[in-house]
């Protein structure tokens, strides 16, 4: 344990106060319909990069927003400031806008009194975390890197919020949620390793073994050779295979699929990836970050959106929900992919069984390049090797890669049981590491 | 917000940090006002009105830094975040090997304020509401248009700067923008088409001198084109780029790599590294000579024109790139005395009240050239001409890059003919900047603005503006936007 000591948080919005800033709200609004939504922050991350503290900060952040509507007209304002006549003025404020709203045709009242699950979103040893504890992990990362004479950069931090939904028609949900992360790079000379993790629970971040895998990353990534562009084999490691999936997560809108401007479009209950590939959500898993309400004030729940290759369900709005008949909105806030058959244990196992192939560990600055078939690109960062003949041969240079996951995971050679995944652009899933027989990078770049 | 006002508050907050024995210190007090308009198919899908308040402290402890902020500004708040800041400082120091030691900096006493003449917070809504449902209209009257739509988007900032040094600085500070798209859908295809106001430091002038009834028509009438338009064969092809397109570009490629804290490895865990190190400074071909890329944070009305950034350091004018060689970083009091600079550049900047100052890129522009824009695409044999921002990727380092755009049109010996669609172009930065023939004169000169630049964990949002005319890359490698190409 280093110098700083650790220091109580100070209290967050509980569920009896929000409930008491919402009737503030409720009790005086002049709209046909009333919600209230609360979402109070304390959040602290201590940043290291070239083996020392480079930033450390906490910060606490309460939000209330109050959205009005008169008939279809409605309006939406917030405030940071929690004292009543401040609660009171924002909530006039959101009247004024919904009085000189036009009607929206696609607005729908507040949903009603809602039954949430209630999960464990929120862990007593991540709220009770502080400054001392993010500094002690970070040092715990920095001390092994400097001892094998390598730089380390990344993040610790952790945080703690209340979130709220109330509305005038007896909605309400209230709960807590602890968020705690963990990534590092190091580098070794030119060479860069990573690795990652978020979690409910700050214990669970795993800090000296994925210290130890980042240092070994970087210390094989040392002079890389050169390959041409082109069509490979390749081992995606589980933060990769998240990389390419949660662009296809984000695809799944179901008004885009109405309007045919969706890469989906037609193409409900058809077999969209290799029939073994099945996507679902599973917002209780305790390795997750599930939650027991969505910003509309759904409950979530567990579902199932691609099922053996087959794409089984769309991501809705209400109010296209209700135009296509759907009565149960489903949500993807803890999703996890999953491949039907005989798994190997590890990525080391799927390396043995490879005779040749390129092994990514991440993926970085993945973008869209064609929304009509969902081709991306994006760069291989943080660990690029050549596998040949079960084993590990050499780094190679980064590539640029340009194919659909639509495309790529039509067929997967190999595969591991789905693990934690988690990439600075998108959120955390569950997903196997695999193995794929064919994927396009299109250019090299000078590292 | 509390029974003190902020100059009071800052002063309790200054107290506690000079009893502390911190080196420096600063506070922020800010209070923003975010409304956002968004028109979506024909309907106003929403319209919020965000105020966000609060205070962050900084403190440099024993050459190590803390910073702790609070939404709550109390005379109990205050304190307790001024010492938490100071408490983290300390831990910070406790693991420090190098400490921390800033550049110096005059002390200011001074105001700012961004000129306007239509304050947009007092235009009414339906006024604003009736303009972004009229837009849609016109973008739908094109057949073939699937979808729509169109936003306005304005922010009020005023905050208060104080430091231990005794700079003294308030801002009252406004920003604004609107666009609007059109997406046309065609034999299972779809490809959508923009027109946006830059994002500039100024009035609701801005929006009103858009002429957006002029704007809808085409933009539908591109949308619809575009969709139909046959796919860009690959191969090698002049581009001529226009203003909007080169901001992502010099963004991306040049802004990026130019961020000091990114060239020492502040940023390897995140937003990357740079290939400009440091030992590149002053002899490295970044591009041709027709290439000088100016950092002016001073221009009046662009993002990064603050008048001081979070520093509290003085908005300065600075080359990046001269006739082709790099020769200059974005920097912060913090990085500059470690490449042996006597004084910050001023581009050090938080995205609110909560977050830490970090080095951001400048306003950088490219310098005009003398063409005209007929000149530079009468000098065409094969090319496309690119306008607008589309796909964007880029590698930790900025070498390897790709960009797409929003429209694209074939040029033929010297004429431009028919709009392509799918176009992508790639390269490495340094061989696509030499390849540059040629820039437009200032009278093509154009701003464009960023308010989403991502970097620094915990994320923050950086705002600069761009302004470019026209320019022409010569035999850049382009391939086809739809799988393997």
């Amino acid at each position: 344990m280093t110098g700083v000591a650790v220091k109580s948080w100070p209290k967050m919005t509980s569920r009896e106060e929000f409930r008491f800033l919402a009737d503030l709200v409720l009790t005086r609004s002049s709209g046909d319909h009333t919600m209230v939504k609360l979402h109070d922050l304390h959040s602290g991350t201590t940043r290291f990069a070239n083996n020392q503290v480079v930033q450390n900060v906490d910060t606490r952040r309460g939000i209330l927003a109050v959205t009005v509507a008169f008939g279809r007209r409605h309006g939406t304002a917030s405030t940071t400031d929690f004292t009543a006549g401040s609660v009171q003025e924002t909530l006039m404020r959101a009247e004024r806008i919904a009085h000189v709203s036009p009607d929206d045709p696609e607005y729908l009242p507040p949903p009603g009194p809602q039954s949430f699950p209630v999960g464990e979103t929120a862990r007593p040893e991540t709220e009770l975390a502080g400054p001392a504890r993010r500094l002690e992990y970070a040092n715990e990362a920095i001390g092994q890197c400097r001892m094998e004479n390598l730089m380390a950069a990344g993040i610790v931090s952790s945080s703690v919020s209340s979130v709220g939904i109330a509305a005038d028609n007896g909605l309400f949900g209230c709960e807590t949620r602890t968020d705690a992360r963990f990534s590092l790079t190091v580098q070794a000379g030119e060479a860069t390793g990573w690795n990652a993790a978020a979690h409910r629970s700050i214990d669970h971040l795993k800090i000296q073994e994925r210290t130890l895998a980042a240092i070994q990353k970087a210390k094989r990534g040392r002079e890389p050779s050169e390959l041409p562009p082109g069509q490979y084999p390749v081992v995606l490691e589980p933060a990769a295979v998240a990389g390419l999936w949660t662009w296809l997560l984000w695809s799944l809108d179901a008004k885009s699929y109405q309007k045919g401007t969706s890469p989906f479009a037609g193409k409900l209950r058809e077999r969209m990836v290799d029939r073994r590939l099945t996507l679902a959500n599973a917002p209780g898993h305790a390795d997750l970050l599930g939650v027991g309400f969505t910003a509309d004030g759904l409950p979530s729940g567990p579902s199932t959106w691609i099922d053996h290759g087959v794409l089984t369900q769309l991501a809705y709005d209400r109010f296209t929900a209700q135009a296509q008949g759907v009565q149960v909105i489903p949500t993807l806030d803890a999703p996890v992919l999953s491949v039907h058959g005989a798994a190997c244990g590890t990525v080391q196992d799927l390396v043995k069984r490879t005779d040749r192939a390129i092994l990514v560990t991440n993926f970085w600055y993945i973008r869209s390049v064609n929304p009509t078939n969902l081709t991306l690109t994006g760069m291989t960062r943080d660990g690029t090797f050549l596998v040949e003949k079960g084993e590990i041969v050499c780094a190679i240079k980064n590539f640029r890669f340009h194919d659909s996951p639509l495309r790529a995971f039509q067929q997967i050679d190999a595969w591991t049981t789905p693990m934690e995944a988690v990439t600075a652009e998108t959120g955390k899933m569950l997903a196997p590491a695999m193995v794929l027989p064919e994927f396009h990078f299109s250019s090299v770049t000078r590292f | 917000m509390g029974i003190l006002s902020w100059d009071e508050f800052a002063d309790l907050a200054l107290k506690r940090l000079a009893a502390s024995g911190a080196e420096y210190g600063d506070v922020r007090i800010q209070h923003s006002v975010t409304e956002t308009i968004h028109g979506e198919d024909r309907r106003i899908a929403s319209i919020s009105n965000i105020e966000d308040s609060g205070f962050g402290v900084r403190v440099l402890y024993h050459g190590a830094w803390g910073f702790a902020a609070s939404s709550i500004l109390s005379l109990e708040e205050v304190p307790r975040v001024a010492d938490l800041a100071v408490e983290i400082a300390k831990g910070s120091a406790s693991i420090a090997t190098e400490k921390v030691r800033l550049a110096e900096e005059p002390v200011h006493h001074d105001r700012v304020v961004t000129p306007c003449r239509i304050d947009p917070f007092s235009i009414a809504l339906d006024k604003k509401t009736d303009l972004l449902l009229n837009t849609m209209d016109a973008l739908h009257r094109q057949a073939g248009i699937v979808r729509s739509s169109a936003s306005l988007w304005a922010r009020r900032d005023r905050k208060l700067f104080l430091s231990t040094e005794g700079t003294y600085l308030e801002f009252d500070l406004l920003a604004g923008q609107g666009d609007c798209t059109a997406t046309a859908l065609h034999d299972g295809r779809f490809s959508s088409r923009s027109f946006n106001t830059p994002h500039l430091r100024t009035g609701y002038e801005l929006i009103e001198e858009a002429d957006f009834a002029r704007e809808a028509p085409r933009v539908a009438s591109q949308a619809v084109e575009k969709v139909q338009a046959p796919a860009v064969e690959a191969g090698l092809y002049d581009l001529i780029l226009d203003p909007e397109h080169l901001s992502l570009t010099m963004h991306e490629s040049c802004g990026h790599p130019s961020e000091l804290d990114r060239a020492l490895g502040y940023e390897a865990n995140y937003a990357g590294t740079s290939f400009l190190t440091t030992d590149k400074q002053g002899t490295f071909r970044f591009g041709s000579p027709h290439v000088t890329l100016v950092a002016d944070n001073t221009e009046p009305q662009t993002l990064a024109a603050t008048g001081y950034d979070d520093d509290g350091v003085t908005c300065q004018q600075w080359d990046i790139v001269r006739d082709g060689i790099f020769v200059g970083y974005c920097t912060n009091r913090e990085v500059a005395p470690q490449i042996g600079e006597t004084r910050s550049r001023g581009s050090n900047r938080a995205d609110g009240w909560g977050s830490m100052p970090i080095v951001r890129i400048a306003n950088i522009g490219l310098d005009p050239g003398a063409a005209t824009l007929d000149q530079l695409i009468g000098d065409v044999k094969r090319g496309i001409a690119i306008e607008g921002h589309g796909s964007y990727s880029i590698d930790q380092r900025r070498y390897n890059f790709q960009f797409g755009g929003d429209a694209f049109w074939l040029i033929e010996n010297g004429r431009r003919t028919h709009m392509l669609r799918d176009v992508i172009y790639h390269g490495i930065t340094p061989e696509f900047w030499n390849s540059c023939d040629g820039v437009a004169d200032r009278s093509f000169r154009r701003r464009y603005g960023f308010i989403t630049c991502g970097k620094g964990q915990p994320g923050q949002s950086g705002w600069m503006t761009h302004a470019a005319s026209p320019a022409r890359f010569r035999q850049v490698a382009v391939i086809r936007g739809e799988g393997r190409s």
